[in-house]
């Protein structure tokens, strides 16, 4: 046997150089580390044609730039005349994005030759590639090969051979003319005298310096003298860096494929419904229409729990006459009815929600339409410092805030889900949309539509300024480019994988928000329990503070609604109805949630006993307080703070009173 | 790509699609081009972990196992089909 050679395998990952280096040493290799590193050494060896071959199977990487452990050792190795040949493998089925290897090896001086591994697939793309025109190119030998085809293989042992014999060499006159376009390349190149660095050109060496390579830079400053440095330094400062150095590679590449490849032309074409959803005009139309249907589509299977809740709600009537009827005590029963049954309604009526919205818009998210969503509103929503996924939560904050909360969850980065959702908690929902229209209706007569309005107007103010409060703490303000999305195929829904996920979502969901609305349903509660009927707590506690509420144009009554309305908004016009006709605030309140009505005169009774001011400043404390205890189980559910939880319930809470008071002397002023 | 990154100064989204015919190439084009800008660290892609780590109890006890983050944060299942995006690191 002759004396051997040695062969490294250079190759991008998944380009094969796995498959061939097993397939030329089978049994006889070893696996170990690179001295001093935690990086993986293979290294086997073969006999072809009386000749021992030692192959080293360098590590994969993207480049030859010192991004990682394995790029330096790669270069390192190749640079250090270890190998007596280098076999560059590239993925022929993408030659134009895999051959960037190539270009960044250039300049390394080590012979090789260039294998256009997998051809067997490119062919299959009817990809025709010339190799003898790469090969008349690149100066150095070039052939088609498959790694998995044993019959490739006499080709390559002849090519390696050859390669190993004549020390082949590439041609690198193209790509330093493309370089030669850099600014600030010239400069840099003249001050690197060649063989400065043994194994490096001084083409790649200045090329590594515009990339600002720390590992080139810091042997450069040892091999050139101080002033020499200096003025590299200074050279590098005025010119192109990276960016522009990867332009010359693959416009270098683009000069070696040219006429060597010949490929099916593609043209740049979207689906039909791609073409509605990016439309510039129609597209925002198209997937508000699309996010409504979702939201109503979501009530259809959201509906079977919303039943549990109301068929929880009706066992309160037969387990408190049993209760009553066994003699326990009035305390315990009122607790057992009014907390803990009224609370499961809740959370059962939240979970109907919760499936619903989570199924849907999971199902919009499977089929690809998310992504789109998302695509068409990140500019507006950029603008909020949010994404365009955003959008979703605040059009379901319209019907209900919790489903906006719970909608958020499709955003992945936490602190704009959270500036999504304190966002979200801006946008009045149905129930106060069920009771704006109403109140002022009764107070303004025509001009409700201008109330109606104010709202939205103040609602997208609101926002904005929220944005403004939270945003600088939740998202970092960055200099803002257009994100580039891959929109993913449309495709049918994995229906299995849906359900497992929507129901693990629902039990989480249960787990998590029973004990936040037990609690807050129990302390709002125990503070307007009164045995007597009308001296709770809350009660108290409204009619001590009367004088600084009625600064935000509200008398006790009406601030307990208010209180009320952060429970939840459907509770508030019941309460006012029985304050003003003189009921207990704990049994009003009670029962407005439990679904009673208002009583039959209160069009009277408020017009005789509110002003307009009063009425006006209500309207937007109710609309823009806290949305309710289930939005803020969500908050929760979805935050995983009860920190930003209570920041958030505290800044609308004084928000709230803040826009009252602007109403209320608004009102004032005109009334 | 300095062409690229011009484009997308404008704070627009735009898709592969979109870029390619903006700069009269092809898709393949574009990949390579992210690939490159993504490994230079210019861009970066956007991961889709639904949870902020360090706000979740939950989650930072899973931080430094093998197990994804807690079921409340990450929906087994979900968040598949969302495509990918960059953006760029300023």
């Amino acid at each position: 046997m002759s004396s051997c050679a040695t062969i490294a395998l250079l190759g991008q990952p998944n380009s094969g150089k796995s498959t061939l280096f097993n397939a030329l040493t089978g049994m006889r290799q070893h696996v170990g580390n690179w001295p001093g590193k935690t990086v993986e050494k293979k290294e086997g060896s073969f006999v072809h044609g009386g000749k021992e071959y030692k192959v080293a199977d360098l590590p994969g990487s993207y480049s030859l730039s010192a991004n990682s452990d394995e790029e330096v050792i790669t270069r390192d190795f190749i640079a250090s005349g270890a190998a007596d040949v280098v076999c560059i493998l590239a993925d022929s089925s993408q030659l134009q994005r895999s051959l960037f290897m190539l270009a960044d090896y250039a300049g390394i001086d080590a012979p090789c030759f260039l294998l256009l591994n997998m051809s067997d697939v490119a062919a299959d793309q009817g990809k025709i590639i010339d190799a003898k025109e790469i090969e008349k190119k690149l100066g150095i030998p070039v052939i088609p090969f498959s790694a998995t085809d044993v019959k490739s293989y006499d080709i390559f042992y002849n090519t390696l051979e050859k390669a190993v014999e004549n020390g082949t060499k590439l041609d690198l006159s193209k790509l330093s003319k493309q370089y030669e376009s850099i600014q600030g390349y010239r400069e840099v190149f003249n001050l690197i005298p060649e063989g400065v660095l043994p194994g490096y050109s001084s083409m790649w060496l200045a090329v590594k310096v515009l990339e600002d390579d720390k590992v080139v830079c810091a042997k450069l400053k040892n091999a050139v003298d101080a002033d020499t440095y200096k003025k590299i330094e200074e050279a590098k400062k005025n010119a192109k860096g990276a960016v522009a150095t990867g332009g010359c590679k693959f416009a270098w590449i683009d000069e070696v494929l040219d006429d060597a490849v010949k490929a099916k032309k593609t043209s740049v074409s979207l689906s039909k419904l791609d073409r509605i959803y990016t439309h510039k005009v129609w597209g925002k139309t198209a997937v508000i229409l699309t996010v409504l249907l979702g939201l109503i589509a979501s009530f259809i299977p959201a509906l079977p729990l919303m039943g549990v809740g109301s068929a929880v709600l009706a066992l309160k009537a037969p387990i408190t006459s049993a209760l009553y009827s066994i003699g326990c005590p009035e305390f315990i029963i009122l607790i057992i009815g009014d907390v803990v049954i009224q609370s499961f309604s809740y959370i059962f009526k939240m979970l109907g929600f919760v499936f619903g919205v989570t199924l849907v818009f999971g199902l919009l998210e499977e089929v690809g339409v998310m992504a789109r969503i998302s695509y068409v509103f990140d500019n507006t929503m950029g603008k909020l410092g949010l994404q365009g996924k955003s959008v979703m939560p605040f059009l379901v904050s319209f019907g209900c805030t919790m489903g906006g909360a719970a909608g958020a969850r499709v955003i992945d980065n936490w602190g704009q889900k959270v500036l999504t959702i304190a966002l979200a908690w801006a946008v009045p929902c149905g129930a106060a949309w069920a009771t704006i229209p109403m109140l002022s209706s009764i107070f303004f007569g025509p001009g409700a539509v201008g109330v109606v309005a104010a709202i939205l107007l103040t609602m997208l103010a609101h926002m904005w300024i929220t944005a403004k409060v939270f945003g600088a703490r939740l998202v970092k303000k960055e200099d803002r480019f257009g994100m580039i999305m891959e929109l993913p195929p449309y495709h049918k829904p994995k229906w299995g994988a849906l359900f497992r996920y929507v129901m693990g979502r629902t039990k989480e969901t249960f787990f998590r928000v029973t004990k936040v609305i037990l609690l807050v349903c129990g302390i709002f509660w125990l503070l307007s329990y009164s045995p007597n009927g009308n001296d709770g707590v809350l009660v108290k506690i409204g009619l001590a503070i009367e004088p600084v509420t009625k600064v935000f144009g509200m008398p006790w009554q009406l601030f307990l609604s208010y209180v009320a309305s952060a429970v939840g908004k459907e509770g508030a016009i019941g309460v006012i109805s029985a304050l003003y006709n003189g009921g207990a605030f704990g049994t009003a309140f009670t029962e407005a949630m439990n679904g009673a009505g208002a009583a039959t005169n209160l069009n009277e009774i408020l017009l005789s006993n509110v002003t307009k001011p009063e009425a006006l400043a209500f309207i937007f404390a109710m609309t823009f307080n806290m949305p309710c205890v289930v939005a803020l189980a969500a908050t929760y559910q979805e935050t995983h703070s009860a920190k930003w939880t209570a920041k958030i319930v505290a800044y609308y809470t004084v928000v709230s009173l803040i826009l009252a008071f602007i109403a209320y002397h608004i009102g004032m002023l005109i009334w | 790509m300095e062409e690229l990154l011009e484009l997308l100064k404008d704070g627009h989204a735009r898709s592969l699609e979109m870029l390619a015919t903006e700069l009269g190439t092809d898709v393949d084009d574009i990949r390579r081009k992210l690939e490159y800008l993504e490994a230079i660290k210019v861009i970066r892609k956007i991961s889709i972990t639904p949870c902020g780590a360090e706000h979740c109890s939950e989650c930072v006890s899973h931080a430094h196992s093998d197990t994804a983050p807690c079921k409340g944060c990450l929906p087994e299942g979900g968040f598949k089909n969302m495509g990918d995006m960059w953006e760029v690191v300023t």
